[in-house]
């Protein structure tokens, strides 16, 4: 918290509202459309929240850490190249599921992250309600709803930009199932044996 | 059981095998257990359309003969 | 540490299962769209209308509505006889340079710096390009290119393409550069190989078929007809040459939603600013260079050493050298210069569609470049053997039609 300039780098699927998000952060320019892909290379922006400046990258999307194609693989050099970057992870709060995927993977990596829940209000719209709260619990990170086109929870997202966590998988997964006040133990790895002894 | 191919417009099913692209089907949500309803079809070996959590997803007309599945007829479309 | 694939996949469904709800959906207006447009039937029909729509409301807008009924009365009326009248010593080079030929009567013919120069793009090109990138980023926010590319997807197929190559296609007609860089959308090298060669060759952008509207309305027909089964042959030849694999299309499709005022309105204004900033230099700076080629007798050589070629095999007059060098700067200008060399109406099809397929312009190149330099080299490879082959099957085409 101390450090002159932090770096957050904005993950999440293709067409979940990055670079719009991007665009209410930062103030910056980046091309916004209705199509998955529609950023193919990255853009950089600076975002002053409560004193503290931030470097903002906005990364093309992608459904995981294993590039599928050369715009995926521009986010995923993204992410080699800046390792102690915080890592803002944008879902789609209409398809959960998918950016979690992505999520647990930059989890896995150990990199301190913070969630938006973008989209919320097109989840609203089709009934679907994502538990904010509990999402938040189990991945022992903070998430904020928001809504980069209606400009709903973009404050807030900024001022909880500073709280971004790193999580333990393996609490992740205790908590996922149900284990909430058991506190992370060393026998909790031992036990999946496929860590590789973290 | 059908292929995710053979499916006619409106039919639904879920998901029992995925023969190929298995890594990038389910990153599109295309994953084992799941239901699909077949939304289009496209002429001439064209691409399919199916819906799956209510997205719909785009997929090549080989990739869709690779996902096996139960069907349970129709849903009005 | 990291989770094999299916572990990761189960604890997204557990925590999926604890944390979203799903209620019933309705469906929207928006879904029902979204089905129609899709459908081979009606989302054909759909797909035809919007495109038909699209040309029209471009040549209408840009070429009658602006460009004719505003940019020529000013340029032509006031601005030239102005510019003709105040600059001094009309034999010098200065004039000749700057305001060109000092009879002209239009701003096409004149071809000096600021008459020609300045008439092609903000009179002609800046109108063009305006309201093709509204309707693009209508199309663009709306959701309806992954439609698109699910209609076209047959079509590409055959050529090694999947239908998302639409995507950079559609970029490619507004302006080639951003489009070179959106072929990263494609999976495989072999795929955004022959997706950027036939982007460079084959599709004209926004400011270029601006200038055709404006020069050749009666043949732009032609030329876009030449042009799109050009990409086709092409298309089919490279995906049987180059090695790789072709990947399916596999995509989400995006539900539809309204284009939001404001981002539209964004986008707008940062494309306009940047075709002012770096476009318009670009053409007042070509007019300049290729006036001083001309005066240096540059040109003329070329005219010379290359008229068997030109007269013989693509069957045009030599002075269409000219327009080709100026074609490497800014295709809009070399379109315009074309127009005012005398040619029978074939030949004049001939020669746009050169001046298209020739070459990527200078900042076409350079993104190219950026996106790799063996791609790049082979690419240029691919151009030349594609200019001689299609330029004289074209002119073989117009021998059999008895138009050559």
């Amino acid at each position: 918290m101390a450090d002159t300039s932090k770096t957050v780098l904005m993950m999440g699927n293709p067409n979940v509202g990055k670079s719009a998000l991007f665009n209410r952060l930062t103030g910056g320019d980046a091309v916004v459309s209705n199509y998955p892909g529609t950023t193919v290379d990255y853009t950089k922006g600076v975002l002053i929240e409560s004193g503290q400046e931030y470097e903002v990258i906005d990364a093309p999307g992608t459904y995981s850490l294993e590039a599928r194609d050369a715009a995926e693989g521009v986010a995923v050099r993204l992410i080699s190249e800046n390792p102690d970057a915080t890592v803002l992870i944008v879902l789609d709060a209409t398809r959960v599921e998918r950016g979690l995927y992505l999520a647990l993977e930059v989890i896995e990596r150990g990199c301190p992250v913070i969630i938006a829940l973008n989209m919320i209000d097109a989840a609203r719209d089709r009934q679907i309600a994502v538990d904010a709260r509990m999402l938040q619990k189990i991945l022992g990170a903070p998430v904020v709803p928001t809504s980069a086109t209606g400009g709903e929870g973009i404050r807030n997202l900024a001022e909880t930009i500073r709280k971004a966590q790193k999580a333990d998988i393996a609490n992740v997964r205790a908590r996922a199932d149900g284990r909430f006040d058991e506190p992370a133990r060393s026998g909790g790895c031992a036990e999946c044996g496929r860590c590789g002894g973290c | 059981m059908k292929r995710l191919s053979e499916l006619e417009y409106g039919e639904s099913g879920f998901i029992r095998e995925i023969r190929a692209s298995q890594y990038e089907l389910n990153r599109l949500g295309i994953r084992m257990k799941k239901q699909v309803k077949m939304s289009t079809r496209q002429p001439i070996k064209g691409p399919v359309v199916v819906v799956v959590d209510d997205m719909e997803v785009a997929m090549g007309l080989d990739t869709a003969e690779g996902v096996v599945i139960e069907t349970e007829g129709h849903e009005g479309s | 540490m990291a989770l094999p694939v299916q572990e990761r996949w189960d604890l997204v469904d557990a925590i999926a299962r604890k944390t979203v709800t799903t209620g019933t959906h309705r469906q929207t207006l928006g879904d029902v769209l979204g089905d129609l447009t899709v459908r081979p039937l009606t989302g054909i029909s759909v797909a035809v209308a919007v495109l038909y729509a699209f040309w029209s409301i471009f040549s209408s807008f840009a070429g009658a509505l602006v460009t004719d009924g505003f940019m020529v009365k000013a340029f032509d009326n006031y601005w030239l006889p102005w510019l003709q009248e105040v600059w001094p010593d009309p034999a010098s080079i200065h004039y000749f340079l700057f305001v060109g030929d000092p009879l002209a009567e239009n701003c096409f013919e004149a071809f000096g710096m600021l008459t020609s120069g300045l008439f092609v793009s903000i009179g002609v090109v800046l109108p063009a390009v305006l309201i093709f990138y509204l309707m693009m980023t209508v199309l663009e926010d709306s959701g309806y290119l992954p439609r698109l590319a699910v209609l076209m997807d047959t079509v590409f197929h055959r050529i090694g393409l999947h239908g998302y190559a639409i995507v950079p296609a559609i970029l490619g007609l507004g302006c080639n550069v951003p489009a070179v860089t959106a072929t990263r959308v494609l999976e495989t090298r072999k795929q955004r190989f022959i997706m950027m060669s036939l982007l460079a060759i084959f599709i004209p952008c926004g400011a270029q078929i601006g200038v055709m509207l404006e020069v050749i309305p009666e043949t732009v027909g032609w030329v876009m007809l030449y042009l799109v089964i050009g990409f086709g042959i092409f298309g089919f030849v490279l995906d049987r040459i180059i090695p790789g694999s072709n990947p399916e299309i596999l995509i989400d499709v995006p539900p539809y939603h309204w284009p939001l005022w404001d981002n539209v309105a964004k986008k707008l204004m940062n494309r306009t600013k940047s075709f002012l900033k770096d476009a318009v230099p670009f053409v007042l700076f070509g007019v300049l260079i290729v006036n001083v080629l001309y005066l240096a007798g540059i040109i003329g050589a070329l005219a010379d050493l290359l008229e068997p070629l030109f007269v013989i095999w693509f069957g045009v007059p030599k002075e269409t050298v000219g327009p080709l060098v100026a074609a490497f700067l800014r295709k809009d200008l070399a379109v315009a210069q074309l127009s005012a060399i005398a040619m029978t109406p074939y030949q004049m099809i001939t020669s746009v569609v050169l001046v298209s397929i020739y070459f990527p312009c200078v900042a076409t190149f350079v993104v190219m470049l950026r996106e790799g330099w063996k791609e790049l080299a082979a690419a240029v490879a691919v151009l030349v053997a594609t200019v001689f082959i299609y330029g004289g099957l074209i002119h073989a085409v117009g021998i059999l039609m008895g138009v050559a």
